[in-house]
């Protein structure tokens, strides 16, 4: 389901933000950070639980674009699931005291959903909400303990007495079922 | 999908980075510079997690987070761009004026080049060591809980106040039944018999052992049943490693005997 469509007007703007930063620009900085903080921060704190935590996340992923605006290829992605991926891997790290890398070197994400503008982005947001209530209760726990608590599935396996292998499936339908409602 | 099956449960985890075998976490990664439809498999994860991720947007963090990071980057000094040098038109250098320059740059390059894999191999191995310690520390979890599980079996087997029952359907009459483990490995067995009718002082019931080969039966241990019908039986056999077709239950002198000597009262269901 890789994109191939449209440059939309919000991946222009983003490629332009991002050549802006290139340059030094702090407007450009700012304007960026308005637009996606609350994904940032949004889940950072689902990770973390905590705000202050969450903003410390906040700051360093932002402060390593600024620093290292290379590491986002636009023509390769968007910046919303981009930073999202971060965000949650630097708070899982963080959640997990594992030492954090210097620099962001995260694979470009091409996700084939329509997040040309905010409103797109939100209801792209709120389908994803509602595939997840949707799914059987068990599925999701062990969906959300991989991703937004960094559980190993013998970690899960361990936790929940599930078998090894039900929730390796389990974890795998489910984002099957997200990339399906999109298909 | 087109990706080999055998990985697709890995990738999934793999692109969440919980992957935490980490020779799987090797042959994956050997699998995935190898094989272009699990490569392509893999970015599709990677987007479905990415849309997972988003799912978590949520309100705008407080505003004294924004001018933090203003604050931090007008604090935070820009390399400057430098425009390409103008060289004077018709003026020749020394030729190894001209190139060492270039040499330079070159072994610089494959010097950054050679830091780059370095790091980045530094990276991978220390992802792979933290992988290894969380299975690990999953792994000694887990068998911790065995432990104390095995523990709680142990003591209630041996807790003097410990009551034997066997529940069956309302309004059968209690059946006289036993109930036997036996491991040739070990050449252990345990019988634990209830509901057994009494016998007289000087009788016992004795356990035999019938030998797959077809050797005589083996005496495997006896009891006598208490004022309720319950007993029990551990028998550690001489040798270990004798395969059993069956086990039979006679009524036997209290002395014991060393064959069956009386018919069979009870033996395997089926």
């Amino acid at each position: 389901m890789l994109l191939s469509g449209t440059q939309a007007p919000n991946h222009k703007d983003d490629a332009a933000l991002i050549a802006g930063i290139r340059a030094g620009d702090q407007s450009a900085m700012a304007d960026l950070y308005d637009r996606y903080a609350s994904v940032v921060y949004g889940v950072s704190l689902r990770v973390l639980a905590n705000t202050t935590a969450a903003e410390d996340v906040v700051q360093e992923v932002f402060l390593q674009l600024w620093r290292n605006p290379q590491a986002f290829d636009a023509d390769r992605g968007r910046l919303a699931p981009w930073l999202a991926v971060i965000a949650r891997n630097r708070a899982i790290d963080l959640l997990r005291k594992r030492p954090l890398e210097d620099n962001i070197d995260e694979m470009p994400i091409a996700t084939g959903v329509n997040l040309e503008d905010e409103a797109a982005q939100k209801l792209a947001v709120e389908k994803v909400r509602g595939v997840l209530v949707q799914l059987p209760q068990d599925q999701r726990k062990a969906l959300e303990m991989a991703f937004f608590e960094g559980m190993t599935h013998t970690e899960i396996a361990g936790k929940t007495g599930e078998p090894l292998g039900t929730v390796k499936t389990r974890i795998r339908s489910g984002l099957l079922a997200l990339r399906k409602v999109f298909a | 999908m087109n990706a080999h099956p055998q990985y697709a449960e890995a990738l999934a985890l793999y692109a969440m980075g919980t992957l935490d075998n980490p020779d799987g976490l090797v042959a994956l990664e050997a699998h995935l510079g190898t094989c272009g439809d699990c490569r392509r498999e893999l970015e599709a994860l990677r987007a479905d997690v990415a849309l997972l991720a988003l799912s978590a947007t949520g309100p705008q963090p407080p505003a004294r987070s924004r001018q933090r990071l203003l604050s931090a980057i007008s604090a935070e000094p820009r390399l400057e761009r430098r425009s390409p040098q103008r060289y004077t038109v018709g003026r020749l250098r020394p030729r190894w004026f001209t190139f060492a320059p270039v040499m330079v740059m070159l072994l610089l390059a494959v010097f950054s080049i050679l830091l780059w894999r370095d790091v980045r191999n530094s990276r991978r191995e220390l992802r792979r060591m933290h992988a290894q310690m969380d299975q690990m520390q999953a792994e000694l979890e887990q068998k911790n809980r065995e432990l104390a599980e095995a523990k709680m079996v142990r003591d209630l087997l041996h807790a003097p106040d410990a009551k034997q029952m066997v529940l069956v359907t309302r309004k059968t009459p209690a059946q006289p039944q036993m109930k036997m483990i036996y491991s040739p490995q070990k050449g252990c067995l345990l019988l634990m018999a209830s509901n057994t009718p009494a016998l007289p002082e000087d009788k016992i019931y004795e356990l035999w052992l019938l030998p797959a080969d077809g050797s005589a039966p083996m005496a495997a241990g006896w009891f006598k049943p208490d004022g309720k019908g319950n007993g029990m039986i551990f028998h550690k056999l001489k040798t270990a490693g004798i395969e059993a077709k069956g086990f039979a239950v006679t009524v036997e002198p209290a002395s014991g005997s060393q064959s069956p000597t009386t018919p069979i009262v009870m033996e395997p269901a089926g």
